[in-house]
Parts: structure tokens; C-alpha cells; sequence
């Protein structure tokens, strides 16, 4: 017994006793204390670190796959879709889940039309979820559906669809694979268009399988707004139309037509011919070689989709007369009925510069000077104003800044510094050469000239609104009061009405109707290439303009005088919509 | 008269000794909490595995109630009915762990660290037996020793004993932290006995530098490993726990699966049976990791309860060794009692990632049958010698 073994040590047993519970205490004391700090040590990590872990573990945990948001469509000003959405399917793959790789491979490599290469590149990758394939048609995804393949996920969503495939296609543009705008209207309007990407967030465990007892959180897409524009299906359907004709007889490289409101800046129509399709935007014009390296392509693809009316710019040539001559009133240097004698050339400084009627155009007045287009008779209104005030008047018709028009891309003017600017510069600029702008700019400044001196926005956004209609905003756009007097303005109206009704313009006369306009030929740089730029701009009533139209035939075969290749255009665009307009023809 | 006095006698012999029912039901408290824990963190795994969401649950209540018995018989034999065995509670315990070389030895987890009963078909840790032995064989050995103890010589002997067992589970069965466990019991038994502090500060000193030398040299061998040379696992175990977010897909995997459980957890906890990471993120979520599920489930406030169970465990166990009949019968105590503080503090700190991640499983509440059947039948050696308290020197 353990108390006989210490039956000497008795006395000091009690002794001993207390000793022990002493150190049975502290060591109770040490691992109470212990515990106290692993607490601790948990309060820190289920306090202050619990967001960050939470979140950690959360990413873990869910997995996301997003609902595309229906995106907004364009309407035209009648209320038809020009920009739509169709169901489509997004193809992807869950690595997880997949049980037969070889057999999702194998159909999904066949059903969607992909390499076994590119297919087996996805299914073999470790993610969480990898897409395939995005875009795909309702019937193939459909089908793919009915395999009932595990770890295949086809999701619905929306693709973008242009009911009339090249219309207008420069100006809506078109939108990539996620839903963003690229170039064009969808660019410009995307955050009204884009809408809100919902999600469904499920719960897996550590092997990608979904947890029923979860749930799945659903976040629901917010669709986008639909954009209600200016543009009229039917005036761009038949501008199309007839520049595509222009552009075939006259073997153009484009013809550009655009129909605005000279009152407000709304846009009817804007064409550049060859529009591509919107539908299928990458697909490259027939014939073109198939070795292209990535940046050609891109390159060629960009000159494509290029909308001349905004991201080039020309020499306007003779109807920029209305500028010079619009100026030359304002400052007085000029009255309709001033006199003024062509030779057929005059002297600038030390240079001989012609006009396009060799003969010359004898004594006239002023008015007969811009029905005849006599480059002579506006050299001298633009050497009359004086370098000064010509570069004054060009920087305040708005000519120097960009229109602001609602597309990307727009290109600024082409002007000489007013320091570099002798007579030489200032006489070819009076008549529309040596410096570049354009079409868009021509057309926003002749209508602030004609409509009263107000310069407006060019514009084809109107309003976005909602599913069910309602407007949720209207844009509105700047206008600058007092380009010219109202006095100046009827003066020009006038002018460019007997430029059509009896003068070089008479090829844009509208039987019934009051047209004003003027007609110009420009020869492209470098000079000599027998390259040319044939235009001619037109608007009507002449007397209260409600629509104002610019043709633009870029290098016409044979005959390439404005007269003759622009003005009938502008013609049978206005023999058709003028009526559809409800504008009102005068009986004589 | 001769009625009342035996009446009075018997009343006495009622009331004489004492049963410590407080210790039982926090010990019933701890497994009933940690069946349903094991039912919580398991059940995904289990039917995914075994077809079967109790799978785990079934086998640990049977250990349980397997445990629980032999508690009862053990609370009922005298305690120091066993002080004849300490010598072959010793070499048993050096004895046994070579078993895990033989045929018997059952591989799991790249170690090998169980053995399979014949006929039982149960698989034993033998550290568990070591454990159980080397309490034994320590507290006959204070009493042999009586002053002793107090002298240098008997505090190295005291040191010495232990050490056989504890190499042999290190080396023989890389099962650091049962060797850590054999070696704590030991010197907190010997903290006990001897009454001199001074020696004890002076190891734990040694101890905290040695700590440092390791990790200094695991943080200076990531380099060079870094520069090409071989790397150590327990050395990679140390950067992991440093910094578990570098090395995520290895061994901080763990620690860091565990650690988004607990923080996942938050105050509150995601409620019973909520746990996400327990859906195979977090590996050995029943077993070792069990407390980061609770953490997960219950939030701090579970947390806590357990942390204070535990703690009223030490104390009640302090009660019995204050008031233990003998010395001996204290010193059995101090070393069940050392047995679950150092595991407890240990497991938990391993989760919480406050230490290097090693495998240790929380008493009473992690999955494993033979680890707590042996802490039943240490629980019944504690209430046997309870038993033996008399109320009135209380």
C-alpha cells in the first residue's frame, strides 16, 4: 500500500498536500488562461475577420451565371424597330459536373459547329464555369438542351437583331457578344440601351454539384430603355435607294445623302452608300483575299463601317459660296443688287485664279453672281471682308467647332491658321477650297443661315423610353441664337431659291414646290487626279425651310458637274417626300 | 438507541462519499453536443461515401456506448486496484506502438497510426494507449519517489521515463502531436509533484526558444527552397500556418478552409446544420476541424460554450485531485486532467491556425471511436476516485 511506502513521510504528507493544490491550481489557472487567449484569438477571427473570410468563403461557395438584360431597341420617329432583340443561347461548360468529356466534346464539337480542338479546350479547363459559346441560335441550343448532357448549361438570352439588315447601318451601328454598343447609335446610347445584367447565384458544394437545399438567389435583369430617334425608315429607305442608283450609273466610289430638319437639327435620313449589314458585321466584301492578317482585316473592317457624312471631311467647293456670301451680308460688304464683272479669272496678290467659265460671266449683280456660281464675284466679297473678318464670321457661324452631332467619331475642320492666311488663302476659301469639312458641318451651318440665324445640334436621339412607354428622358440639344440676322437669312433664303428656279441649280427643281439649294463640283487632292466631288444641297419651302438634304457623289465617271450628278438626286428624293412630309405645294 | 445510531451510521455512510455528478454530465454534455455535431459536419460526406448520412454518427454513438460502459465499470472499481499494473501499463504502452509496424498497422493519411483488433475488427491508436498507460505508471511512480521527487535527480527521472514512448510515437508513427500530448501529461504530472516552480520557468523559456529557432529555420528553408533545395513537410506545415493564403492548394489548405468556416461563422453562426465548408471544402471536417464547423454553425457564442465546458471539466477535475484521498489518487487526476487540457487547448488552437497545423482531435467531440474510449475510461478512473472522497473532509 502506497501509505505504508510512505509512512515516514507522514507528518510532511499534509505538508505536501498543500503544496499540491497550489500547483494544481495554477496549473488549472495556466490552462484556463490558455483558453482565455484562444478567445481571444476566436473573437478576432469571428469579429474582425469574419467579413474577409465570409466573403472568401463565399466566392467558394457560389456560383454565378449572369442573365443578360434585355438590351433597348431604336425606334424611328413612326415607331418602327430598327433595332431589336432575338432569343439566343450562351453554351458553357462546368467541369465539376461533366461526367463524359468525350461525349460532351464530341457533340457539342458537332452541334455548334467548333473544332474538336477548341471544344475540348473549354471542357478540359478547371473553372468553375467556362463559356463555349455565346450567340447560338434557339434551335441549336434547343437541341443541345435534349442531350441532357451533365455539366452542359445552356442559358437563353438576347442577341441584337436589325430587322432591315443594312439600313442605315452607319448610324445605328451594331453591338458585340456582351451586349455592348461598337460603334454607331449603340455606342453613343449604350448606357440608356444597356440595361441591368441580372444573376443566379447557387450554392455547390466542393465538387461544382448545385445544393437544392439553398435555393438559388435570383437577381432579375433590369431592361434596357428603348431610344426613339429622328431618323424616318421611309426617307432613309428611298435616300437608299437613290443613292445606290447614283452610286451604279455613275460608278461613284459612295454617294452620302442627308435629310435634316433645318429647324431643329433632327435628322431623317443619313445614307452612306455601300451601307454593310448589321446583322452580320464582320463578314468581309466578296472577293477579298483571304490571307489578311488580323490588323488588316481590322483595318478594312473599320473603313467599312466608316460613316462619311461625320468621320470624314471634303472640300465643300461652290456651296460654301453660301457661307462667304452670308458673311458678306452680314458685314454689309455686299447687297443682293451690288455689281460685280467676271473676266473669267481674277488677280489675287500675284496668282491668276479662274473661273469655271473661261468666257467669264460679264457684269452682274450679286444675285446673278451666286445663280451663276462665279468664283471671281466671292473671291471679291471675301477680299472685300478682309482676313479679319472672314475668319471672324467662319469662327461664328460655329465652323471651327464640331456640330455635336449624337455619333462617335465626328471629325473637326480642316482650316488654315489665321496667321498663315494671305489673300491667296482667303480667296479660295471664299469660294469652298483649300481647307476641309464635313458634310454634317456644311449642312448644320447652311441651315442655321437659312432658318433664321439659328445655329442648332444635328441630332437623331429623341427620347429614351421604357417598356411600357413611358418617357424617362428627353434629350434636348444646344442652339445658338443670332448666326446671321433674320433680315440676312430671308436675303440668302432668297438667293438660293433663284439659284434652283433659275440658275446653276436648276437640275433640283421640284415641280409644285419652292426649292432653295446650291450645286457644287470639287476636285479631290491632289489636283489633276481627275478625281471629283460632285454635291449639291437643296432645301424647302424656300421660303420657310422644313427640310434641308445634302447629296454627295464621291468620284463620279463621265459627266461629274454637281448640276447634273447631285442635284437630280435631291430632286426625286424631293418629288417623294416633300408630300409624305405634308409640307404643301404651292399652285401656281 | 442501538436504532438510532444505526440509523445515524447509516446515514452516514450515505452521505460519506461522493459521486461527482456535476463531472458526468458535462462529460454526457460534451458527447451528446458532439454526436450532433459529428451527425452536422458528416452527414454530406457520408451519404456521398457510404450511401448513408448517419454513417459516422452510427459508429461513434457505438464507441460511445461501448465507452460509456466501461466508464461505469471502471468509476466502480477502486482506483487503486491499478496501482499493481503500472509496470505493465508502461511497457504495454512502449510495447504497443510497434504494432503499427506489424501486418496490424492500418495506413491512412500517408502515416501510419492505427492498428486493427483482430476479431473486433476496431481499429486502435496505440498513442491512446501510451497516454492512458503513462498517466499510470507517472502517478505509482510520484508515490515510489515520496520525497524524491523533490530532489534534481528525481525530477530528471521523472523526465526520462516518459521519453522511450514519446520518440516512439514521433518516429514510429509521425504522430507529432500525440507525442506532444504523452510529453505534456508527463510534465504537467511532474509540475504537480514537485513543489519547486523555478525548474518549470525555465523549461517553458526553453521551450518558447525553441519554437523560435524552429520557425525561424522553416521561414529561412522556404527560401532555399525557393532557391531549389528539398523541402521538409513539417517545415513546409510552419510557412503554411504563417501565411495559409500563399500556399492554398497544399498544406494551407486546411487551415485556410477552416479558418473561412470560422470567420464565415460570425457571432451568431449560419445555425445548426448550415455549414457550407463542411460540403467537402474543409477536409477531416467530423474529425480534427470539427471545431471550425461549430465555429461555422453555432458563431462564437458555440464557441464559447464549449470553451467553457471544457474549462469547468479542468475544474471539476481540480476539485477531485484538491480533495483526493491520497496522492495517488490525485496525481491519476492531474494526469486525465492534463490529457484533455493540453488536447483541447491544442486542437483548438490548431484550428483557430494560433499554431501549426497538426493532427489532433478535440476530446469528446471529434469523430474517432478508440480516442474516446479511452477518455471515457480515464473519465472513470476521475469519478472513481471521487468516489473515494470523503464528504467531510470537504
Amino acid at each position: 500500500m502506497l501509505s505504508d511506502n510512505n509512512h515516514a513521510a507522514e507528518d510532511g504528507l499534509i505538508q505536501n498536500k498543500i503544496a499540491h493544490r497550489k500547483k494544481i491550481l495554477a496549473a488549472f489557472l495556466i490552462f484556463t488562461g490558455l483558453f482565455a487567449l484562444l478567445f481571444g484569438r476566436l473573437v478576432y477571427l469571428c469579429g474582425w475577420k469574419a467579413e474577409y473570410y465570409s466573403a472568401q468563403a463565399e466566392e467558394l461557395h457560389e456560383r454565378e451565371r449572369s442573365i443578360k438584360a434585355a438590351r433597348g431597341r431604336i425606334l424611328d420617329r413612326t415607331g418602327k424597330v430598327l433595332a431589336d432583340n432575338k432569343t439566343v443561347c450562351t453554351v458553357s461548360v462546368i467541369y465539376n459536373q461533366i461526367e463524359d468529356p468525350e461525349e460532351v466534346i464530341r457533340v457539342l464539337g458537332r452541334e455548334l459547329e467548333l473544332t474538336e480542338e477548341y471544344v475540348r479546350k473549354r471542357v478540359e479547363k478547371y473553372s468553375s464555369i467556362e463559356r463555349v459559346k455565346s450567340n447560338v441560335d434557339k434551335a441549336v441550343g434547343d437541341r443541345i438542351r435534349e442531350y441532357d448532357l451533365a455539366g452542359v448549361k445552356v442559358d437563353e438570352d438576347y442577341k441584337r437583331y436589325y430587322p432591315y439588315d443594312e439600313l442605315a447601318s452607319k448610324v445605328l451601328g451594331f453591338t458585340g457578344g456582351d451586349n455592348q454598343g461598337i460603334i454607331g447609335l449603340e455606342v453613343v446610347y449604350d448606357t440608356y440601351m444597356q440595361g441591368k445584367p441580372g444573376k443566379i447565384l447557387t450554392m455547390t458544394d466542393a465538387k461544382g454539384i448545385e445544393v437544392e437545399s439553398a435555393g438559388e438567389r435570383r437577381v432579375e435583369p433590369v431592361s434596357g430603355l428603348d431610344l426613339c430617334i429622328s431618323l424616318d425608315m421611309n426617307i432613309q429607305t428611298y435616300a437608299t435607294q437613290l443613292a445606290n442608283q447614283a452610286m451604279a450609273t455613275k460608278q461613284a466610289d459612295s454617294v452620302s445623302i442627308l435629310v435634316m430638319n433645318p429647324q431643329n437639327g433632327e435628322i431623317l435620313a443619313m445614307v452612306n452608300v455601300p451601307e454593310f449589314d448589321l446583322n452580320n458585321p464582320y463578314d468581309l466584301p466578296e472577293g477579298t483575299s483571304e490571307t489578311l492578317t488580323a490588323e488588316e482585316k481590322q483595318n478594312l473592317l473599320n473603313g467599312i463601317w466608316r460613316n462619311g457624312c461625320i468621320n470624314d471631311t471634303y472640300e465643300p467647293g461652290s456651296t460654301f459660296k453660301i457661307i462667304t456670301a452670308a458673311a458678306g451680308l452680314s458685314e454689309g460688304v455686299v447687297t443682293p443688287e451690288s455689281s460685280f464683272s467676271c473676266p473669267g479669272f481674277i488677280i489675287v496678290d500675284d496668282r491668276k485664279i479662274r473661273c469655271h467659265k473661261v468666257a467669264g460671266h460679264g457684269s452682274q449683280d450679286f444675285t446673278h453672281t451666286m445663280m451663276n456660281s462665279c468664283n471671281p464675284a466671292l473671291i471679291t466679297v471675301g477680299l472685300r471682308l478682309g482676313i479679319d473678318n472672314y475668319y471672324g464670321y467662319f469662327e461664328k457661324f460655329g465652323l471651327k467647332t464640331k456640330t455635336g452631332i449624337d455619333l462617335p467619331g465626328e471629325a473637326g475642320t480642316i482650316m488654315h491658321k489665321k496667321e498663315n492666311m494671305g489673300n491667296v488663302e482667303l480667296a479660295t476659301v471664299a469660294f469652298g477650297q483649300s481647307f476641309q469639312i464635313t458634310p454634317i458641318q456644311l449642312l448644320t451651318t447652311v441651315s442655321s443661315i437659312i432658318n433664321g440665324g439659328r445655329r442648332i445640334t444635328p441630332h437623331f436621339g429623341i427620347k429614351a423610353v421604357d417598356g411600357e412607354g413611358a418617357v424617362k428622358e428627353t434629350f434636348t440639344y444646344p442652339v445658338k441664337e443670332n448666326i446671321v440676322t433674320e433680315e440676312t437669312s430671308a436675303v440668302m433664303r432668297n438667293i438660293l431659291e433663284m439659284v434652283v428656279s433659275e440658275g446653276s441649280g436648276a437640275n433640283g427643281k421640284v415641280e409644285g414646290f419652292s426649292i432653295g439649294g446650291k450645286t457644287a463640283t470639287s476636285q479631290t487632292l491632289p489636283r489633276g487626279s481627275g478625281r471629283y466631288i460632285a454635291s449639291f444641297l437643296g432645301f424647302a419651302p424656300a421660303e420657310s425651310p422644313q427640310v434641308i438634304a445634302l447629296a454627295i457623289v464621291n468620284n463620279p465617271q463621265g459627266v461629274y458637274y454637281g448640276g447634273q450628278v447631285a442635284a437630280p438626286i435631291i430632286r426625286q428624293l424631293y418629288e417623294n417626300i416633300l408630300p409624305y412630309l405634308g409640307i404643301a405645294a404651292y399652285h401656281e | 438507541m442501538a436504532a438510532q445510531r444505526r440509523a445515524k451510521r447509516k446515514k452516514k455512510e450515505q452521505s460519506e462519499y461522493f459521486f461527482d455528478y456535476s463531472l458526468l454530465f458535462i462529460v454526457l454534455f460534451l458527447l451528446g453536443f458532439g454526436l450532433v455535431m459529428i451527425y452536422s459536419a458528416s452527414s454530406y460526406g457520408a451519404f456521398e461515401e457510404f450511401g448513408d448520412t448517419a454513417y459516422y454518427l452510427k459508429k461513434q454513438l457505438t464507441a460511445i456506448i461501448i465507452g460509456l460502459v466501461m466508464m461505469i465499470a471502471v468509476a466502480n472499481i477502486p482506483y487503486r486496484f491499478w496501482e499493481h499494473f503500472y509496470l505493465i501499463g508502461y511497457f504495454v504502452s512502449i510495447a504497443i506502438i510497434w504494432l503499427v509496424k506489424t501486418p496490424l498497422g492500418v495506413e491512412s493519411h500517408g502515416a501510419t497510426r492505427w492498428v486493427k483488433i483482430p476479431v473486433i475488427g476496431m481499429n486502435l491508436q496505440p498513442a491512446e494507449v501510451a497516454k492512458l498507460g503513462m498517466i499510470l505508471f507517472l502517478a505509482v511512480l510520484v508515490c515510489k519517489m515520496g520525497r524524491g521527487v523533490r530532489t534534481f535527480r528525481g525530477f530528471v527521472l521523472m523526465m526520462i521515463f516518459p521519453l522511450p514512448a514519446v520518440a516512439e510515437i514521433y518516429l514510429l508513427t509521425q504522430n507529432l502531436s500525440s507525442a506532444i500530448i504523452v510529453m505534456g501529461i508527463s510534465v504537467l504530472m511532474v509540475f504537480v509533484a514537485s513543489p519547486d516552480y523555478k525548474k518549470f520557468v525555465i523549461m517553458g523559456l526553453l521551450v518558447i526558444a525553441a519554437a523560435a529557432v524552429v520557425i525561424y529555420l522553416a521561414v529561412s528553408s522556404a527560401e532555399n527552397v525557393a532557391a531549389g533545395e528539398s523541402d521538409n513537410f513539417r517545415f513546409r506545415r510552419i510557412t503554411a500556418w504563417l501565411d495559409p493564403e500563399s500556399d492554398p492548394s497544399y498544406t494551407g489548405f486546411q487551415t485556410l478552409q477552416g479558418l473561412y468556416a470560422i470567420g464565415s461563422g460570425g457571432i451568431w453562426g449560419k445555425g445548426l446544420g448550415q455549414s457550407m465548408q463542411k460540403l467537402n471544402f474543409l477536409p477531416e471536417a467530423q474529425n480534427d476541424m470539427i471545431f471550425s464547423i461549430i465555429c461555422e454553425e453555432l458563431g462564437l457564442f458555440g464557441a464559447i460554450a464549449i470553451i467553457l465546458m471544457f474549462i469547468m471539466l479542468l475544474w471539476r477535475m481540480m476539485i477531485i485531485a484538491n480533495n483526493a484521498p491520497d496522492l495517488f489518487g490525485a496525481m491519476l487526476v492531474v494526469g486525465v486532467m492534463g490529457h484533455i487540457a493540453v488536447q483541447a487547448i491544442l486542437n483548438i488552437a490548431v484550428v483557430t491556425a494560433t499554431i501549426p497545423n497538426t493532427g489532433i482531435s478535440l476530446p469528446f467531440i471529434s469523430y474517432g471511436g478508440s480516442s474516446v474510449m479511452f477518455l471515457l475510461v480515464e473519465i472513470g478512473l476521475v469519478l472513481s476516485v471521487a468516489r473515494r472522497i470523503q464528504l467531510k473532509e470537504l
